[in-house]
């Protein structure tokens, strides 16, 4: 089967002498939900804005379902399906909800917009009470439900976030996780970039863990969740002193 | 101050604010300060004054004064033909200037030396080719109206109207248009723009187009009230740069009303000081503002 979204031996970097993502193989299936964990600095977080057109690609091949869009920029991968939401300032804050909104629908068929955004209102009703409020009016976590809301007006087939739990509170970010496993189950390919391990593991299918710019370890998440020697080397997680 | 030096001041302040809503906009969306800005008024005012001198001389009714104006069909004409030329010239600019600095990711620092240089070039050019001369759009002599305390020219009262139309229009364009929404998208974040599937290049195009366009209209109204000269932008810089800042950078309707602060300010002190101290009015406003409050009357200070 082809997969909805793949890399290909992906090198890239801000700057061309100094890859951060070294040479990355993906495969992410249909309807999956990968989670794409690994330590600080590891580049998972360049390997998704490099993947969403944010970062030059020194070398390698992104494809969507099949379709190659490497060198396209990040407003034509929108086009193609992929829809990506970055880690912090991912919302227009002084934009109102409704005029973020619009402005994700804009790409889509006139007589499409209004109906798409209506029924990301029904999805996410708390943005549907006030769609005059200037965005950056709004909480931490009603901001990533707006940049979540924003991403999926288009339907996309493949949906990326970095890092959707940064600086959410838990009970915050474990509606935001509910809504994502959720998107997901409606059939949206999900890539999920993720410090908060096991909050991302107990929503993934699959969790890809990258090491220094490259993948290290995958598996399926329920392995990888009880692996000791993965949760120490890679995921920050301490082993039990063992006794004298 | 007298009723008389608000009109006159706002008058002139509607030709800033005009001008300013451009800096401001390349500003907000491009990230540098244009110092080459006010030399697209000035080449907007000589484009319109060759146009219509041209359609004059092919066909002299064209240039008969329209009651109550100074001026003829040819230049209304005129300006709608150099609003397109002025708009292209910036492109030009962009395409041979800051395009490919802005592809090298040069510093914000080289952009606007690099806006300083091509303020030079485009001078040069217009005085090369129309020599330093004041030119006119008309040489017909115009009776101010009475209104109450005040007098107008129908002219002025025209630039007036014009001024406040296209601010309208300009402030519809950004807040009900999804190119406008664009545009303010841009000016916030560029890189969240693209990945929401904003054409930034396009909208980097169409800041040049709207700016350059009001330019030249602001060129031919500082034409039709004063007079045309090659130095014309360069003197109207700094009033530009001031309203821009006061009216916080990104804002249409600021930029207007700071045009429009400045432009008073700068007659009232013509009545009250003098008018040797016209063209310090700006630079000192320009200092309050940054030392006072930098984001401007609408600017957020987040």
């Amino acid at each position: 089967m082809t997969p909805a979204l793949s890399t290909h031996a992906l090198v890239a970097g801000y700057e061309r002498d100094l890859p951060i993502v070294r040479g990355v193989d993906l495969a992410v299936a249909p309807g999956e939900l990968v989670a794409l964990l690994g330590p600080n600095g590891a580049g998972k977080s360049t390997l998704v804005k490099t993947v969403a057109g944010l970062v030059p690609v020194h070398s390698g091949t992104v494809r969507l379902a099949g379709t190659e869009i490497t060198a396209a920029p990040a407003h034509e991968k929108v086009r193609h399906g992929l829809a990506f939401v970055p880690q912090t300032e991912n919302i227009f804050a002084t934009l109102s909800i409704h005029e973020n909104l619009q402005l994700a629908a804009a790409i889509l068929p006139r007589p499409r917009q209004a109906g798409r955004i209506a029924a990301l209102y029904d999805t996410f009703p708390d943005l549907a009470a006030r769609p005059g409020l200037r965005a950056g009016a709004l909480s931490g976590g009603q901001r990533q439900m707006l940049a979540v809301a924003r991403a999926l007006v288009v339907e996309p087939a493949v949906l990326i976030l970095d890092e959707p739990s940064a600086g959410l509170s838990p009970r915050i970010v474990s509606e935001v996780f509910e809504r994502l496993r959720a998107i997901n189950a409606r059939g949206v390919t999900t890539v999920l970039v993720e410090q908060n391990v096991r909050a991302a593991l107990a929503i993934a299918d699959r969790a890809v863990i990258l090491v220094e710019g490259r993948v290290a370890h995958e598996g399926p998440a329920a392995t990888l969740a009880g692996d000791p020697i993965v949760g120490e080397l890679y995921l920050g997680a301490r082993r039990a002193e063992a006794p004298a | 101050m007298s009723p008389q030096v608000l009109l006159d001041g706002a008058i002139a302040g509607a030709m800033i604010g005009l001008g300013a809503i451009g800096v401001t906009l390349t500003y907000s969306i491009l990230r540098f300060a244009n110092f080459a800005h006010g030399d697209f008024l000035a080449w907007g005012a000589y484009f319109a004054l060759a146009i219509a001198g041209a359609l004059g001389a092919l066909a002299g009714g064209l240039a008969t004064p329209i009651e109550p104006f100074s001026f003829g069909w040819s230049l209304p004409l005129a300006l709608l033909l150099a609003v397109p030329l002025t708009a292209g010239l910036a492109l030009l600019v962009d395409a041979l200037l800051f395009g490919p600095l802005r592809a090298r990711r040069s510093a914000v620092i080289i952009l606007v030396m690099a806006s300083f240089g091509a303020a030079l070039t485009l001078r040069s050019l217009l005085e090369f080719t129309f020599t330093s001369r004041p030119a006119y759009f008309t040489s017909e002599l115009q009776i101010a109206l009475r209104f109450g305390p005040v007098r107008a020219t129908p002219d002025q009262l025209l630039t007036l109207a014009v001024a406040a139309v296209l601010v309208l229009l300009v402030h519809l364009l950004l807040t009900r248009t999804t190119l406008g929404r664009s545009m303010r998208a841009v000016s916030e974040n560029p890189a969240l723009a693209g990945v929401v599937g904003v054409d930034v290049r396009r909208v980097v195009r169409f800041a040049w187009i709207l700016g350059a366009g009001l330019a030249c209209v602001a060129g031919v109204m500082a034409g039709l009230l004063v007079q045309i000269r090659p130095q014309m932008g360069l003197d109207l810089l700094l009033p530009l740069f001031a309203a821009a800042i006061l009216g916080g950078i990104g804002s249409i309707p600021g930029a207007m009303l700071a045009g429009l602060v400045v432009g008073i300010a700068e007659a009232a002190t013509v009545q009250l000081v003098g008018a040797e101290w016209r063209a310090a009015v700006a630079f000192v406003i320009l200092i309050a503002i940054l030392l006072l409050r930098p984001q401007g009357i609408f600017g957020r200070a987040d």
